[in-house]
């Protein structure tokens, strides 16, 4: 495979794959490196890649399992990733200060959220992809998917909602 | 679409069972509406998929392999280079000697002397050889007893 034909593989799955690394690794520097890395393993198994009928998800799937060995690598050497990097560029700036200050929480929400929540809640809420491609990327079965999806939404929504009523019955 | 429906998408959706078609739908009606206060969490959720969703990779890839195909590619070349520049100044060379560098010896006299020891040389391997071809005579004293000369 040449250069160009890999890069023009890589592109359309690469946002997605430093998406998914900043959402587990939180830290942009580490989500940065992380995917570089994963890019680089893909180049130089590039043979292999032909073999992969679904090559976006294989991408994903590799981009997980890295990021998952490195938290565990850093759990074992006793770091705490410390993130408090919430940035939302994205933002228009007559929707408020408010609002920035609600991502960040529902950002540290979904932070607290155990991994596999976390990888599944990435994939469908925010990449809205399949469940076929989501259960071929984490490996887990259909039903394990959607506990873990409901799971997520049900936190993060209840946690919202207990900040409002503790926000309107402090006032 | 009416409350009810939307608080029984909602519903599904808590569930893990909303298709992706109908959690578009969602979407699009939250991002579009306003909405009853107990329905704002799902609002501030959506909006921040979205915004989530348009996080960008920065960087430039790097491909490291490439490179170096590209540092082999300019060795070559010049690798290359240096062999033809080598190749046409050592041809003209060996001609120019074999014509012009014999070794010879400027001075007269040296001249000389070195020419005398060459002769010398020559004439001595020459008497040495010819000592071996004395048992030559043999065949005229033969020949002398056939032939009788007057």
């Amino acid at each position: 495979m040449k250069q160009q034909g890999f890069l023009d593989i890589i592109n359309p799955v690469k946002d997605k794959m430093y998406r998914l690394a900043l959402r587990l690794l939180v830290s942009k520097e580490a989500a940065e490196d992380a995917t570089q890395d994963v890019i680089l393993k893909l180049w130089n198994q590039k043979h292999k890649l032909k073999d992969y009928t679904n090559l976006e998800a294989f991408a994903m799937t590799v981009t997980k399992n890295y990021c998952l060995d490195e938290l565990k690598a850093k759990k074992n050497n006793n770091l705490r990733i410390v993130h408090q990097n919430y940035e939302h560029n994205a933002i228009s700036p007559q929707r408020g200060l408010e609002l920035k200050d609600e991502l960040n929480w529902i950002n540290g929400i979904v932070s607290e959220l155990p991994e596999q929540q976390k990888i599944v809640f990435q994939l469908r809420d925010i990449e809205q992809l399949e469940f076929e491609e989501i259960m071929e990327i984490t490996n887990m079965k259909s039903t394990a998917v959607r506990v873990a999806l409901s799971r997520a939404r049900k936190k993060i929504r209840e946690s919202l909602t207990k900040k409002h009523n503790y926000g309107i019955a402090k006032n | 679409m009416e409350l009810q429906k939307i608080k029984d998408l909602l519903e599904k959706y808590e569930a893990g069972e909303t298709s992706l078609a109908e959690e578009k739908k969602l979407r699009e009606h939250f991002k579009k509406n306003e909405v009853p206060d107990s329905l704002k969490s799902y609002q501030l959720i959506f909006g921040f998929s979205e915004i989530e969703s348009k996080e960008s990779y920065e960087k430039e890839i790097e491909l490291p392999s490439t490179k170096q195909d590209n540092r082999y590619l300019w060795t070559a070349i010049a690798a290359s280079l240096i062999l033809v520049v080598g190749l046409f100044f050592f041809q003209n060379k060996p001609l120019e000697m074999s014509d012009s560098n014999l070794g010879t010896i400027q001075d007269k006299e040296e001249a000389l002397q070195k020419s005398m020891e060459a002769l010398k040389m020559v004439s001595e391997l020459m008497n040495e050889g010819k000592e071996d071809l004395i048992y030559l005579k043999e065949f005229n004293n033969t020949k002398n007893k056939f032939i009788k000369t007057e």
